[in-house]
């Protein structure tokens, strides 16, 4: 098996072909635009797969656009911006933390996506560094090319005739990080897409949240094919990822191989209208599509009887794959003759005559879809082909949340990739490189924090997604130990609870400037924060909460008028006195 | 193109264009396809396509020859034999219809009839022909290509055409289309021109749309020359305009070209078979009538505060000035015996005492001339400069004007000529609202 990783993750700047900030829109649209897309000729005459799948599809893309979020760049009105500098700054950043060489000139492409996520039909990206590495635990993994890219749309709904897309997302600069397949097992593949992370992070000009980050996975087994699995969220499930893809590409194999051996190569198959056998079909599924003006069609798999219904991945059958094939022409699905056809209501009448009508043998299946015609015809071929492949095909596929995955389109091949001619080309001089800022590398940074810090909190600071407050709160004078378990402690267990922070950053920063003055007591920080969470000063709270430090002469009367009873005043006293303070007074 | 430095090398080992290269540099090495340089960028920066599809820029210490590609011509298009009653396609360059080479991303802008139909399928609905007269960018098209334009819809519909379909650049179209509607009058069959503001290398162009939503309009019974572009941002309706009428009036968006001080004369839909008048248009005439001389010999100035007299006193070269004005027709006259103003009546004044017309025109684009209602537009009127009432854009007072100093040299017959309707550039009556 041969693993290998690709990393989006998005820049904090603005987007990167124009002047629109990259946070998201909430509300209504203001506008709202519909297009169609359609494939562009290249010098042979020739589409590449992945497109002629999408356009196969026919499908109304519709935009929702937000004035404060978008311009005419989004909406394909106005030529692009030059690139967005900062973010190109950023990215080099990365590039350089991954031991890449950056090129001399950036040449901006145009990468062909007809599904509508880019409302120009093609994505804009370019290559910024190439010949990087990262150092693990299992040796080095190769990271031959680092890339800039515009974010896609984010789609809202899908139909069979339409998809909606917000385009507030749409031009959100990404980088794009891939390896090498020299990852050696599922747990390298973990190891590598969480330091990959920890480099991000480290430079704190990455977005952070919920699918800022993007892991796909490439994966290869002997005698299978390279497959993409895209869009997986969670990183934990990465080696089950691996794994699962690995299975489905043996079961794969296996199939071929009993296939070939009963001689059910080549495919023959051909769609039949059976659209009369169902005209009083009590099975709704049919039914509806019938009475709306759909046709039935169905097609013979001659020696695939059994072969639909095995299980390739948990829950999922090689029916399945040739359901998703067919959904690429926009239907929902297909009905196979492993299924249960009971189940549907098709009576054992029609079952008879659809046997006669496909001429099926003993060891033949059968597949049918219902759709308006052409579409059905689309489908049933889609589906055909599918089932006719002597070898497991090149995919893209979606990572499902439970560890397996769907079919989303070919594996796109090389055509897809021309010249931006609009936007002039970067030169990346020396005094331009020498103007980036660079952080430092992830080993000198777990180095330094080893000095401030214990082992365990050390580690856990590097991964931390505060390790950027953490930096600039101890540069300005704060105890390491107590910014570090205030954030990685007492934060966590806060929000546990369920307090949440309006502005994490900010809180924290009044916090830690206003303990620097001694108004108030460690053990009181808990108290405080959460009565800050909502946006209050640390002021206002240790005054309105009377946090308020009782210290010198104040705390010897409070002593004299507790009876010198440590054990008391600590007990009535904790949030508002400094043990250590008090042990001092108490020994005098 | 390549520095000196980089040419010389490239020469020296016989590399070409597409040709695989290795390019060593700072101790890596890099394999790939040797790309054209583009105009801009540093000239000693190569630019190679990697076997992903990328093009990068490096700086090379050598480079290899690792093999060639040979020689990739273009075949020569071969025009397709015109059947009576064909919508004929004529491509005069522009975004439209182009193609892109993958390979090193150039566009080309012409495009063969089998690709044509190869690209808009769509088009196998309507019996057509087509080929190319010239691959231009519509900015370097002037009256002598109006006119090769002219004679070759006249030869088409010679030769049997039922409706003709220009592809066009944008940003002069609406000069050609206003152009072809002077020199063809009482057309027999529709003259359509159409462009597009998205290039065709795009999967987003609008071309597809626009093209055959003309070749559908082409085939309308239509007696004029027109202008099919989108009706708005969405790719759903086209507009048809009349040629006298359209003015692109935006430099990027799908929906730029507007019918001005009138409404498009309808509105189109192929995929619907939707033809829907918004105003009157002339049907198919029985003759046509050709008077293609032109005067090319025209000027349009664009009138602005501290204009020198100077300005207009040069023009005394050309043959004919379209002024475009401010307001209701306008220029800078120092009245009222303003200080600090030097007014431009007297220049011009001269200019038409000596024989040389001057027209009018607003730089408000939209509304009517109306010389009469302050003194500054009474005293030009009073020198003689043409065009009050007329609600045309400065663009066909210049078409018209230069088409009409091809017909005639005595002032009051280009006065004449000026002020009578010949292809719908001058309305009777300013509508009130409707689709824009």
């Amino acid at each position: 098996m041969k693993l290998g990783l690709e990393i989006h993750q998005r820049l904090q700047s603005k987007k990167l072909f124009c002047e629109d900030g990259c946070d998201f829109a909430e509300g209504e649209p203001d506008i709202i635009i519909q297009r169609r897309l359609h494939p562009v000729l290249s010098e042979l005459g020739e589409t590449d797969d992945a497109s002629k799948a999408e356009f196969s599809k026919n499908k109304i893309f519709e935009y929702q656009a937000f004035k404060k979020h978008n311009c005419l760049v989004e909406l394909d009105e106005e030529p692009p911006r030059k690139m967005n500098e900062e973010a190109l700054k950023i990215a080099l950043e990365i590039a350089l933390q991954l031991n890449a060489i950056p090129v001399d000139e950036v040449q901006i492409m145009r990468k062909i996506v007809i599904d509508g996520s880019n409302t120009s039909g093609f994505q804009r990206t370019a290559i910024i560094a190439l010949n990087g590495h990262l150092e693990t635990s299992k040796g080095p993994v190769k990271i031959p090319t680092i890339a800039i890219e515009e974010e896609s749309a984010g789609i809202v709904s899908s139909s069979e005739d339409k998809v909606v897309y917000r385009l507030d997302r749409l031009g959100i600069p990404l980088i794009e990080i891939t390896t090498d397949p020299d990852i050696r097992d599922p747990e390298h593949l973990l190891e590598t897409a969480e330091k990959i992370g920890m480099v991000l992070r480290a430079t704190g000009k990455v977005a952070r949240g919920l699918g800022t980050i993007r892991q796909d996975v490439n994966i290869s087994t002997e005698g299978g094919a390279r497959v993409e699995l895209k869009g997986a969220q969670n990183l934990k499930i990465l080696p089950k990822y691996a794994e699962t893809e690995a299975k489905r590409q043996t079961e794969l194999v296996k199939i071929i191989h009993e296939l070939r051996t009963i001689n059910a190569f080549p495919l023959k198959s051909a769609a039949v209208d059976v659209t009369s056998i169902f005209k009083k079909t009590q099975a709704a599924v049919i039914e509806k599509g019938i009475s709306s003006g759909a046709v039935v069609l169905a097609a013979k798999l001659p020696k695939f009887r059994g072969i639909p219904g095995r299980q390739i991945q948990p829950g999922k059958r090689f029916g399945t794959e040739l359901s998703q094939y067919a959904r690429m022409a926009g239907v929902k699905g297909i009905i196979h003759g492993d299924e249960d056809l009971g189940k549907y209501k098709i009576s054992e009448d029609e079952q008879k005559q659809l046997r006669k009508k496909l001429e099926l043998g003993d060891q033949d299946s059968f597949i049918i879809v219902v759709a308006p015609e052409r579409q059905a015809l689309n489908a049933i071929n889609n589906a055909i082909t599918r089932a006719g492949l002597d070898f497991v095909p090149k995919e893209t596929r979606k990572a499902n949340p439970d560890g397996t995955s769907s079919f989303l389109r070919p594996l796109p091949g090389k055509a897809r990739l021309y010249p931006e001619t609009d936007v002039p080309v970067i030169p990346i001089t020396k005094e331009f490189l020498s103007s980036i800022e660079q952080s430092e590398s992830l080993e000198d940074k777990k180095k330094n924090l080893e000095k401030i810090l214990n082992k365990e909190l050390a580690s856990k600071m590097l991964k931390s997604r505060h390790l950027r407050l953490f930096e600039k709160l101890v540069e300005k004078g704060a105890d390491p130990k107590l910014t570090a378990t205030t954030l990685e402690e007492t934060i966590v267990s806060l929000r546990r609870e369920g307090v949440e922070f309006s502005s994490l950053e900010m809180t924290v920063e009044n916090l830690f400037d206003e303990y620097s003055r001694g108004t108030f007591v460690k053990a009181a920080i808990p108290d405080i924060l959460k009565a800050m969470a909502k946006g209050a000063s640390a002021e206002s709270v240790i005054k309105v909460y009377r946090f308020q430090k009782i210290t010198g002469e104040a705390l010897e009367k409070l002593i004299e008028e507790e009876g010198r009873d440590l054990k008391k005043i600590m007990a009535k006293y904790r949030l508002q006195v400094d043990p250590q303070e008090l042990s001092q007074l108490m020994k005098r | 193109m390549y520095s000196k430095k980089i040419q010389s090398q490239l020469d020296k080992k016989k590399i070409d264009t597409g040709d695989t290269i290795t390019v060593r540099a700072k101790d890596r090495i890099y394999e790939g396809f040797l790309m054209p340089k583009p105009h801009f960028g540093n000239p000693d920066i190569l630019v190679i396509k990697l076997s992903s599809g990328y093009n990068i820029g490096i700086i090379p210490d050598s480079i290899e020859l690792v093999a060639t590609t040979g020689s990739r011509f273009d075949e020569p298009s071969e025009p397709e034999k015109p059947k009576k009653g064909d919508i004929s396609i004529l491509g005069c360059g522009g975004t439209i219809a182009s193609k892109v080479e993958y390979r090193t991303g150039a566009v080309y802008p012409s495009i063969k009839p089998k690709e044509l139909r190869a690209a808009f399928p769509e088009l196998s609905d309507w019996p057509i022909h087509s080929r190319q007269i010239f691959s231009l960018f519509s900015d370097d098209m002037n009256s002598y290509h109006w006119k090769i334009i002219a004679d070759e819809i006249e030869e088409e519909i010679k030769a049997g055409s039922s409706g003709v379909v220009l592809m066009h650049g944008t940003d002069t179209m609406s000069y050609t289309a206003s152009a072809i509607s002077f020199m063809l009058q009482q057309l027999p069959v529709p003259v359509v021109f159409v462009g597009s503001q998205r290039s065709s290398d795009r999967p987003s162009s609008e071309n597809k749309m626009n093209l055959v939503n003309a070749v559908f309009s082409a085939s309308q019974d239509i007696g004029e020359v027109t202008v099919c572009m989108h009706a708005d941002s969405n790719d759903e309706l086209c507009h048809l305009h009349r040629a006298t009428r359209v003015r692109k009036m935006h430099t990027s968006r799908r929906d730029a070209f507007r019918s001005i001080n009138s409404d498009p004369i309808a509105k189109v839909d192929y995929r619907a078979l939707l033809f829907q008048p918004l105003s009157d248009y002339r049907k198919r005439h029985k003759q046509l009538i050709s008077k293609k001389k032109f005067n090319e010999n025209v000027a349009i100035i664009y009138v602005h505060p501290n204009m020198k007299p100077d300005l207009i006193s040069r023009l005394s070269d050309y043959d004919g000035v379209v002024l475009a004005g401010t307001g209701l027709g306008h220029v800078p006259v120092g009245a009222f015996g303003a200080k600090h103003v030097k007014g431009i009546l007297e220049p011009i004044k001269q200019l038409i005492d000596s024989g040389i017309p001057v027209v009018m025109s607003s730089q408000c684009i939209t509304g009517r001339l109306c010389m009469r209602v302050y003194a500054n537009g009474r005293l030009l009127k009073d020198t003689g400069v043409i065009g009050d009432d007329a609600d045309w854009t400065p663009e066909v007072a210049f078409t018209k004007l230069s088409w009409v100093l091809g017909q005639t040299k005595k002032m009051e017959e280009i006065k004449r000529l000026m002020e009578t309707d010949i292809a719908g550039e001058i309305s009777s009556k300013s509508p009130i609202g409707g689709e824009q």
